[in-house]
Formats: structure tokens, sequence, C-alpha cells
């Protein structure tokens, strides 16, 4: 027949595909730039004690726009993989993929819930300041805990217009604030000492590029995207680029503003008076109330976006496991009516809710005990998948014929995964530093053991389903498809055992 | 209840599943329709028998119907399915409409044989025309709902009964742990992938669920190969949502 006739059927299915604006702005709305910058920047500084978090943002950046060209590249090859641990499953074979996903779980389940600290903490103050209430972190926290459990059984995600809005509104106050702030330097010198490369040598670097790492996470999402873009091989590759470098830029410009406004001698000590305040503080004498006030409702929303956009990353890592039955296989079910992962969403909220209470009950600070700590956990987490996920790209490219180059396969997933395993490093070294606690504290090795632990007991599992359950075992990685097997793009791959 | 209305038909077929054998009223001049057909079927399991409102989330109920006509198709010796592709073995056109629609497209676009790319073509339209395939049966009435700038038209069963059926049928056999005939294998496959299974077997002991995946996985390797699709085709759907 001939192929000259219009393709009706590809025509039918790229209505209302997605191009790299929309994929651009889901995946920064997640990351939540207005939250990185007036909380996890300011916190940062503030418990880290470093000056150089500016200067980590870019590297960062760097490093994870080397990251992604592998990544990026793989996910071409694999239809319809969200998840880091898919990649690693098919790199790495399938118990460090079991290791990854539970490596990943945690990860994730640690930035929602940490973030539940700041929304809290953030909310309860902008609340108490402008209508003079009493209220506690808590309880802001577990308002907003149960608007978004209730969202997320609902399967209601931020409508992407509004996303859009928030979002463009969040850069244009940043880039506001950072002019203001760059205009009225603390000595009456713009100094670009936070910027200095010879931080990356300094102690406590560590400290500052997990933080920064943890600003990032979410732009890992564009992958999920790639079969609801109109051009999956281009689409994917350019709006997670542009998703780093926009981001990275914003962060980095922002905290250096912060400390031109301060002066980088006093940025550490400011930031330890005001906290999240810090950046609202700098800008207020020289702005209109009303829009420091709008910046500071922007930022709660955009701490709310966050919330939400990490907890139905969960929710749909407990399904996609489920449906493989590596869990158990009621996380797989879903809502009938909404189609919401329903049981994965309702026990990432019973989790979050266990912990807040707990952390109210403790007394613990909700930002540096809850939202820094435990988000920086989460950065940690990440930053584990994202490395192990830059060998698993090498490992995949290395057992397939394919036709990329040297470059995408070999060398920019090598470099990623020496200068992620370097940073990995010198975070663990120094991760008393991270927490703000003393070198010889058990607290600096609880967090990081708990990943430890959550990859021996995924290998484990997977080494008890190869032997007693070869057909769950066999379905490692596969999500959705499982009852059909991995859908391969045109290159073929043998799967490790 | 009479759990078997269909007495003798052990045709290990899904075509000319023959009506329920009790009176059925009719609506409008509509002739009254001679087959009971996946889609239809399916479409009355996904909706509420009374108010015609959605049983299932829209994504799914689409895939659903989109396999339930790719199904009919296979019913009526047209295609098949061979691992994740669909294969078109008989091209002379069905006497249905519709299926003669769905066989038509298939037919004009050789250059896809992904069983998954056409679930999804056909999803984007299979609710709309299944139930105008209804509506002309007289199975459906077409009512309009909402406001004057947001109306649109839902399809309400024209008779509860004939739409509770399915529904009363299934159940009814699963939970006394009766075969399903192939009609109704084929269709219980359908609620299965599309999770639309716990409408079936509300408030059943575990067994009634394990009986249900045993019946569905008797279904004919083809077939078996659909369901699949349609499964992962839902999961993704599942993990792939954002609100537009």
């Amino acid at each position: 027949m001939s192929h000259s006739k219009p393709d009706t059927v590809s025509a039918v299915l790229a209505r209302g595909r997605l191009g790299i604006p929309s994929v651009v702005f889901f995946v920064i709305a997640a990351a939540a730039p207005l939250t990185v910058v007036a909380g996890g920047a300011t916190t940062g500084y503030a418990v880290t004690g470093v000056t150089g978090i500016p200067v980590s943002y870019l590297l960062v950046a760097a490093v994870l726009a080397l990251f992604a060209v592998g990544y990026v590249a793989m996910s071409r090859r694999i239809v319809n993989a969200g998840a880091f641990y898919t990649y690693v499953t098919r790199g790495l074979g399938r118990p460090a993929g079991v290791g990854a996903a539970m490596v990943a779980l945690l990860a994730y389940n640690a930035m929602q819930i940490g973030l539940y600290g700041g929304a809290g903490a953030v909310t309860a103050q902008f609340l108490n300041d402008r209508y003079g209430v009493g209220l506690t972190w808590w309880s802001c926290a577990l308002a907003v805990w149960a608007v978004v459990a209730v969202l997320g059984v609902a399967r209601i995600d931020l409508n992407g217009r509004v996303l859009a809005v928030v979002l463009v509104a969040e850069c244009v106050v940043a880039l506001t604030f950072d002019a203001i702030m760059v205009t009225h330097p603390a000595d009456g010198t713009v100094s670009f000492d936070t910027l200095a490369p010879s931080h990356v040598f300094a102690a406590g670097i560590g400290a500052a590029l997990v933080t920064a790492i943890t600003g990032f996470v979410g732009f890992e999402g564009t992958v999920v995207f790639s079969e609801e873009t109109k051009d999956p091989r281009r689409t994917i590759a350019r709006a997670t680029y542009i998703a780093v470098a926009v981001t990275g830029l914003l962060y980095g410009l922002s905290a250096w503003a912060m400390s031109v406004a301060t002066g980088p001698d006093r940025i550490v000590a400011a930031a330890r008076a005001d906290g999240t305040d810090l950046i609202f503080n700098l800008v207020s004498p020289y702005l209109a109330d009303s829009i420091v006030t709008v910046a500071r409702v922007l930022f709660i929303t955009s701490l709310f976006a966050a919330l939400l956009s990490f907890h139905h990353t969960v929710a749909r890592y407990l399904f996609a496991l489920g449906r493989e039955r590596v869990l158990p296989a009621v996380f797989g079910r879903t809502s009938r009516r909404t189609g919401a992962p329903k049981v994965g969403s309702l026990v990432q909220s019973g989790l979050a809710f266990a912990v807040l209470v707990g952390y109210a009950v403790a007394g613990a600070d909700p930002i540096v005990h809850l939202f820094f700590w435990v988000t920086v956990t989460g950065g940690l987490g990440v930053l584990i998948l994202m490395t192990v996920t830059s060998a698993a790209v090498i490992g995949f490219f290395a057992r397939s014929t394919h036709t990329e180059g040297p470059w995408r396969s070999l060398i920019a997933p090598g470099l990623a995964t020496v200068a992620l395993g370097g940073i990995l490093t010198v975070t663990l070294r120094e991760f008393a530093t991270l927490l703000g606690v003393a070198p010889d504290s058990p607290l600096r090795w609880t967090f990081p053991a708990a990943y430890a632990a959550v990859a021996l007991l995924g290998i484990a599992w997977a080494l008890v389903l190869r032997t007693t359950n070869p057909d769950v075992y066999a379905a490692v990685g596969l999500g959705a498809d499982r009852d059909t097997g991995p859908r391969l793009a045109p290159d073929t791959v043998r799967q490790p055992a | 209840m009479n759990s078997t209305p269909h007495g003798d038909d052990h045709a290990p077929h899904l075509r000319e599943h023959p009506t329920p054998a009790r009176p059925v009223r009719a609506v409008g001049s509509a002739a009254m329709p001679s087959t009971v057909r996946l889609a239809d079927e399916f479409f009355y399991l996904a909706h509420d028998d009374q108010t015609g409102r959605s049983r299932l989330f829209e994504s799914a109920t689409a895939y659903g119907l989109a396999a339930a006509l790719l199904a009919e198709l296979y019913g009526e010796g047209r295609v098949t399915f061979e691992g994740r592709r669909l294969r078109v073995i008989n091209t002379v056109p069905p006497k249905d409409w519709l299926q003669h629609l769905v066989l038509d497209r298939l037919v004009a676009e050789p250059r896809h044989t992904e069983t998954r790319t056409w679930l999804a073509y056909f999803a984007t339209a299979a609710y709309h025309q299944v139930a105008t395939r209804m509506w002309q049966l007289g199975l459906l009435r077409q009512q309009q709902v909402g406001r004057l700038w947001r109306q649109r038209t839902v399809y309400v069963p024209a008779d509860m009964n004939t739409a509770a059926w399915s529904w009363a049928r299934l159940s009814f056999q699963l939970r006394n742990h009766q075969r399903l005939n192939a009609f109704d294998v084929a269709l219980a496959g359908l609620a299965m992938h599309t999770q639309l299974d716990p409408i079936l077997l509300d408030g059943t002991p575990v067994a009634v669920r394990a009986f249900l995946r045993q019946q569905v996985e008797q279904a004919p390797p083809p077939l078996r190969d659909l369901l699949a699709d349609l499964g992962a085709v839902v999961g993704s759907a599942v993990l792939s949502h954002r609100t537009t």
C-alpha cells in the first residue's frame, strides 16, 4: 500500500502533545524556584555556615547538564520510563534496580515530608504576622497536609496554566529581588566573592553542593513526559537542558545577590538571624509592602506546588512497584473514579502525618530539623540515585547495539559518574557540617546509613524474588508494562541477569 | 435471578451473544438490538445503570472501549493479536457500522501495527462512537446537562434493567464460582484490566478475585495479548497523569 497517504493515526495521536515550554514549566514548577531561593539557599547558608552556596548552584547545574546527556540518550531507548530505578535495572541489573527503587522511595518521601516543615513554618509566620493570630507551625503543616492528601487521592495536579502563571510570577519576583539586592550592596561595592571558584576547594563545600542538588530535584522528571511530546527525541533533551540552565542561573544569581546585599562576610550570620525571612527583609526597605506580601504568598504557593508534585511522584513509584508485584499488588490498584494510585497516595500521606506528629510532639525546629535536614537528606538520596543512574547509562550502552556516539554513551555519563561520585564522597565526609552538628554526632551517620540499609534491603528482596518468584523478578523495572514486556525503541538490548 | 439466561449458549466465540430473554422497554423508534456487543456491554459496566454517570476514570473508560471494539473485530474473525501487534486477517466489512469503521481504519493504515498505538488512537473517539451506536439502537438516550455556557450531552441508559444486566450477570456468576462463557470472559477481562473489577467484586472474599483472574486467563491467547496491552496503557495513563 502507498505510504504517500496521510498518516491520520499519527496526526490524531499528536493532538494535545506537549512542546518544550510545557515540559519545562512542569518540571521547574515541581522544583519550586522560590522555595529554593527563599528557603533552600538561606537555610543552606545558615545551617552549613558555608559562603560558597552560589558557586555550588552553578557547579551543580553544570554537572547535572553533563548527567542529562546520557540520561536523555537512554530515555529515548526505554519507552515510558520515568523512574531512575528503571534505568538502573536496565543498566546494572535487577537487584541494583530494586535497591535503587527503595532508595528512591526514601529520598522522595524525605523531600516531600521535609517540605512540610518549611510550608508549616512559613505559612504560620505569614498568618501570625499579618493577622496577629498564634498559629503553631505544625497546625499549618497539618492543614497543608490535609489539602495535599485530598488532592492526592483525587488525582488533582495543579493545572498547567495555573502552574505557568505562578512559575513566571515566582521568577519575576526572584529576579526583581536580585536586581534590588545587587543595586543595594552592603558596603557600597558589589562583591563577587561568593562566586569565586576557590570555594569549590574550601571546607564544607560538600554540604553546599548537596544543598544545591536538593534545589534541582524534580528536573529529572522531564523524561516522564517523553511519550506525550511532539518530538520525543528533541523536546525532552532540550527541555531538560533548559530547565537545568534556567534554574541553575536563577539559584546561583539569587544566592549571590543575597550575599551582595548583606556583604559576603555577614551572609551566614544574617541567614542565621532571619532564616527564611532573609530575602524578604533585604528587599522590603526598597519595595512596597504589597509587593513583598505577594512574594511571600508566592513562596507559600511554590512550597505547596512542590509538596503536591513530590506526593504524586511517591504515589506513582509505589504504583509502579505494586504493578510489578515487587511491593504488594494492592499498591498497583487505582481509585476507580479518579484513576489515582490510591493506595500509594494514602500510604505516603499516612507516613507524612506520622512524621509531622512526631516532630510536633518532640518540639523539633520545623525549619532546621524538618525542612533542611530532611530535604537535604532527600537530596542526598537523589544524588546517590543520579550517581548510580549515570553508571547504569554506561552499562546500558555497553550492552546494547546502538547508534549513539561515544560522547553520549560513554564520555559524558562517565564524567558525570565521576563528578557525582565526587560530590557524594565529599558530602558524606562533611555530613556533620551539612546538618550543623558536632563532627562526632551519631546523626551524621544515621541519615546516610538509612540509604545503605534500604538499598541492601532492596537488593536482598530482589535476590529472594529471583529464587521464589521468577515471574515477578523478570518484571522488575517494567512498571505498568509488566504484562507486555519492555518496549524498546529500535535498538535491541540484552537484559542483564 | 436467572444466572444462565443464555441456556445452552456454549459457543466458544464472542459473536452473536443473544440479549437476555426479558422484556426490554423500547425507547424512540429505533429497532431493538438483535445481538449484544462487547463494547456496549463494557459501556454499561463502566457507567451507572440509572444516571449514566461514569464509574471509571475517563482515560480507562476510553481505552476499555477501544479494546472492546478491537475485541469485537477479533470475535468477528477480522483481526488477531500476535504479541504486541495487531494483524488484519479478513478485510470483509462487518455488518455493524462501527466495526466496519474500525476495520476500515486498520486496513487503511497498515504502517501502524502496534496494538498500543491503535488503542490510543481509537480511545480518542471510542466513547462518542460507542455511545452513538447504542443511542441509535435505543439503548441510551441523550440528556443535556450543565449550565448554558457549559452544556454537554451525557448518555443515560434507556432501560435500567438492560444496563444493569452485564454487571448482575458477571457479578453473580463470579460470586458463585460459575464458569464464564467466552463473551463474559472477554468482558470480565476488559473490566479487570481497566481496574473496574472492584464493582464486580465489591464485598466478596479474596477467593472470588482469584476466580476472576483464573477465568480471564482462560481467554484465547490473542485476546490475552490485547488485554495485556490494555492493562499497560491504563497503567501508563495512571503514571503519566497530569491535570491539563
